[in-house]
């Protein structure tokens, strides 16, 4: 009898993804590309789950990792433009 | 057969998740009219891409998603380079704006100044780089890396020259051969299959270890400066 379920894990990631990315598109403040770029991260979360439950290790790591390394390009992409004065 | 059980009674549900959450995605690029805003949102459009892949359930998924990312990694990074430079020449082409000083990731001057810095730079770079080496492969090649960042880092936190990696693209062209040649043993002469299998693990390896050493070199300029 496993203690954690595996299916409320599975649908909770797949909730959380769908919501996340209503909110990425549609969500309160979205105007804001800095809004923008953290609800991703709500949906990215769905997804980290979903692959847990599918014992995806390696790809679990490269998912975080490469969720990371995207925020910061897209922070330093979205400072530089609201630097140099451009329309974001 | 190859599918454990569990995970076919997940699959319909993962394909009509990925099939709303690209739908949504698509549908947001669409309406949107900022470029920006639309590079953000093709990341939604890379989750759905995720979905749908590791609906598959085996080892094959884990194969393909790993590559996915990567490449959504390399386009989100080429796109936001192309986005900056677009502004800048529009910048420079009007004259009564003026260019102002070039920002960093970190909004302050971040400057690396830890004991560790100092004391096992060297150690620990060759360490992550001897068990990079022994795991070969992907995670080989990432783990390499690390320790070539962190070298470089290091090294340039106290103020020392750092090893230049140029003609790293020529490492790149041997490592791909490398990774082809040993696919290519695995249908041409398959009792091979152990030599084929060490050869493309070495290829990824050298691969991986440079592209992540470079983007350490790459962002060390914008770490440390004052």
């Amino acid at each position: 009898m496993p203690v954690i379920s595996v299916p409320l894990f599975f649908y909770f990631g797949i909730v959380l993804a769908i919501v996340g990315s209503i909110a990425t598109a549609w969500g309160p403040g979205v105007s804001d590309p800095v809004i923008r770029t953290f609800n991703t991260e709500v949906a990215s979360i769905g997804v980290c789950l979903v692959l847990l439950c599918y014992n995806h290790t390696l790809a679990l790591l490269t998912l975080i990792a490469t969720t990371v390394i995207i925020t910061l390009i897209l922070f330093r992409a979205i400072i530089r433009l609201e630097e140099m004065g451009a329309d974001v | 057969m190859f599918v454990p059980p569990e995970f076919v009674s997940m699959y319909l549900p993962a394909i009509y998740a990925g099939l709303i959450v690209g739908f949504i995605g698509t549908m947001a690029i669409a309406i949107n009219r900022r470029e920006l805003h639309i590079l953000i949102l093709t990341d939604i459009v890379g989750l759905a891409m995720i979905f749908v892949v590791s609906a598959v359930g085996t080892d094959l998924a884990e194969a393909l998603i790993l590559p996915g990312l990567v490449v959504e990694l390399a386009e989100t990074l080429a796109i936001s380079e192309i986005l900056i430079t677009r502004e800048m020449r529009k910048i420079e082409q009007d004259p009564r704006a003026n260019l102002a000083k070039s920002s960093s990731i970190f909004p302050q001057a971040f400057s690396l100044d830890m004991e560790i810095m100092t004391t096992a730079p060297n150690f620990i770079a060759l360490v992550l780089i001897g068990y990079g080496i022994l795991l070969t492969g992907f995670t080989g090649g990432a783990v390499a890396g690390g320790g070539i960042v962190f070298y470089a880092l290091s090294k340039k936190a106290r103020g020392l020259p750092v090893l230049m990696l140029d003609g790293i693209a020529g490492v790149s062209g041997i490592a791909w051969c490398l990774w082809i040649i040993g696919f290519l043993l695995l249908f041409v002469i398959p009792q091979y299959w152990l030599l084929g299998l060490f050869l493309a693990a070495c290829g990824l390896l050298l691969k991986v270890a440079s592209k992540v050493g470079l983007i350490g070199l790459l962002m060390r300029e914008d770490i440390d400066n004052e």
